[in-house]
């Protein structure tokens, strides 16, 4: 093992001796990550200023008497223009369309005195309201005008026409919903944890792999540099190791400083939503989420060595590991949607995808020893078989000299 | 001492290079039954036109080809069934074998002695006596990649003897240097066969090879056609000088098969 350690003491010193590599493989990629979840959570909140900001231009037809009064009342923003009964509406329907006006209420002629005069049987009067629901301000304009003037509105009349308004509520359900809610808080912000985490970890253990072990490998390679330690009188077993270990190092450092800044990054691109994200996971499950990065780490190590061993340029060995690369986030992408039912434990066996399920269900506390320890299993197994090959091409004189 | 006995070397090649190669077939000979022996002491030299086997024959010394007939001892070890001793036993060096740029000599020194498992005072000692002959000294702590390419292959040649190998094995030595740098290494070469190691190196420069060898082998299509000393080659061609004894082996052994 001496050849192993002499080597991977080369790997780190390469990495952490080189200002730019540590900026390029650590630095960079967290900085633009978390820049862009904040320029997204601001873009946002600002958009959600502006459009509480606006005044909305709205255009009343036909507005029944006294509305002025409850418009006022209810505190409903905007900039009126009341129309009357014979205007035509085509040209602010227009500007709805294209955005320039945002709402268009009409009531029908004589809108009060068919409520007053109403009889069973006869026509129910009809309030139309013109919107453009692609438009922010005009959909935004609509739900409060509707919320704000009408709904109240619509009460008082009613409460006019039939007195009590519990004449006409037979029962209610659930008046105060947060006492009939059954729910488990620490599960329920689990789920939704559980449905992100192993989508993001998979993905991000596996890019960080990615740009370190193909440099690595069939950079030294192409380098010529690998070639000059195959003479050495190391095994190439030690070699092999030494790569692997190194790499696996590198791309575990990756992974959290990438797990790290997301934690810090998520609440600012959610916004509310992360107050509601809270977990606190137990040692054991902690353990368990670091066993399964680290098997997880392992294979993806082992495969995108074994491809940038075969590869004969960087080149090629990127396009190999792209397809890779998508693969591994479908697998995680499974998971978010895998929904209630449990999946049978012998699927937990299946590399990535098995690892993918653990988070999922250490987030939501209830992982069992005989899913966890399947899911490791097939994990490490695939790995070591791949390693094995990564050893056989070493010495490989046609993999590695292309004799 | 190396010992190469009956060793051939076939390639399998794939239909791209069956293609590059214009040939219809799927294997290539690139050595052909080569039985020689280099003692120590002496500089070897494999002299023979591009494509010959020479560069086969090395990697088969050197370990990293398997022959696929014969066998070859290095130091008595074999070298395919002992080659992390073989190693250990050589120094081997090619343009293709090139030392991480982003490294400065002095760390590859020390990287390659602990690989070979010297401790600090023994590398030290070696490296001041090696950095000092090639003149590396004042530029042992620049990365290799800020290096003028013979300064480069000066570093690769002291890195690769840091273990102070009983034989150095040299594919190509002066190959892309300067003629004042490819004058160092062949003066170190000659420095390294007066400490009684045996050194064999591959060229395709008659001048190298008359100057420099003190027992030449032609290779000529995979098949060592002619040894011995300049003196004797010349002698057993009945030529005046090795590029005439060169061409009239290549006229009798190139035109065979074809």
């Amino acid at each position: 093992m001496r050849g192993a350690r002499e080597i991977i003491k080369k790997e780190l010193n390469r990495v952490f001796g080189d200002k730019k590599l540590i900026f390029s493989l650590f630095i960079l990629p967290v900085a633009l990550m978390v820049g862009m979840f904040f320029l997204m959570g601001n873009l946002s909140d600002k958009m959600e200023n502006d459009v509480d900001a606006h005044v909305p231009s709205v255009y009343i037809q036909n507005a029944p008497e006294g509305i002025e009064g409850v418009i006022e009342a209810s505190g409903f923003q905007g900039d009126i223009t009341y129309l009357k009964a014979g205007e035509n509406i085509d040209s602010i329907k227009d500007e709805i369309l294209n955005g320039s006006k945002d709402l268009l209420v009409s009531f029908d002629e004589g809108f009060m005195d068919a409520i007053k005069n109403y009889t069973e049987g006869s026509a129910i009067p009809e309030v139309k309201t013109y919107y453009n629901p692609s438009e922010e301000y005009s959909s935004t304009a609509r739900t409060n005008f509707v919320a704000m003037v009408l709904e109240p509105m619509k009460q008082s009349l009613l409460t006019n026409r039939i007195g009590n308004l519990d004449n006409i509520t037979i029962f209610n359900i659930d008046l105060k919903i947060e006492d009939s809610q059954l729910v488990d808080t620490q599960k329920a912000s689990g789920k939704a944890l559980g449905m992100m985490l192993p989508y993001f970890i998979t993905m991000l253990l596996f890019a960080g792999v990615m740009s370190i072990a193909v440099d690595a490998i069939t950079g030294e390679k192409e380098r010529g540099t690998l070639a000059s330690m195959l003479v050495s009188p190391v095994r190439r077993v030690d070699i092999v190791a030494g790569k692997l270990i190194s790499i696996s190092i590198l791309s575990s450092i990756s992974a959290i400083i990438y797990a790290i800044s997301m934690v810090f990054a998520l609440p600012k691109m959610m916004g509310e939503m992360s107050s509601e994200i809270s977990i606190s996971l137990s040692p054991v499950q902690i353990i368990q989420l670091i066993v399964i990065m680290l098997s997880l780490v392992f294979l993806y190590v082992s495969v995108v060595s074994i491809v940038s061993v075969y590869a004969k340029s960087m080149k090629e060995a990127n396009t190999y590991v792209t397809p890779m690369y998508i693969l591994v986030i479908v697998a995680g992408m499974i998971t978010m949607f895998s929904g209630n039912n449990t999946p049978d434990t012998m699927m937990f066996a299946i590399p990535v995808y098995g690892s993918a399920l653990c988070i999922q269900n250490i987030m939501e506390g209830e992982l069992l020893m005989s899913q966890f320890l399947p899911a490791i299993g097939g994990t490490v197994l695939l790995g070591i078989l791949i390693t094995a090959g990564i050893v056989k091409a070493f010495n490989s004189e046609k993999v590695m000299f292309n004799a | 001492m190396i010992e190469i006995n009956n060793l051939t070397k076939i390639y399998k090649l794939s239909k791209k290079q069956m293609q590059e190669q214009k040939t219809k077939k799927n294997m290539k000979k690139a050595a052909d039954h080569i039985t020689l022996t280099a003692k120590p002491g002496q500089i070897y030299g494999l002299l023979g036109p591009n494509g010959a086997g020479k560069t086969t024959t090395l990697r088969c010394v050197a370990t990293l080809l398997k022959p696929t007939e014969g066998d070859i001892k290095v130091c008595g070890f074999d070298t395919v069934k002992e080659g992390e001793k073989v190693r250990d036993n050589i120094a081997f060096l090619t343009n293709e074998i090139k030392l991480d740029p982003h490294f400065s000599a002095k760390y590859m020194f020390q990287f390659f002695g602990h690989l070979h498992g010297m401790n600090d005072a023994e590398i030290n000692e070696r490296r001041e006596k090696l950095f000092k002959y090639f003149g590396i000294t004042e530029f042992q702590d620049k990365k290799i990649e800020e290096l003028s390419t013979g300064m480069k292959q000066k570093a690769a040649i002291a890195v690769s003897l840091v273990h102070d190998p009983k034989v150095v094995i040299f594919d190509e030595p002066t190959n892309g240097l300067d003629i004042v740098t490819a004058r160092s290494v062949t003066d170190y070469l000659r420095v390294l066969r007066d400490e009684g190691k045996l050194v064999i190196i591959s060229t395709h420069i008659l001048s190298d090879a008359e100057k420099l060898c003190d027992n030449i082998g032609i290779i000529i299509k995979g098949k060592k056609v002619i040894e011995g000393t300049l003196q004797e080659i010349l002698t057993k061609t009945n030529t005046k000088d090795l590029e005439d004894a060169f061409f009239e082996l290549y006229k009798e052994y190139n035109m065979e098969e074809e």
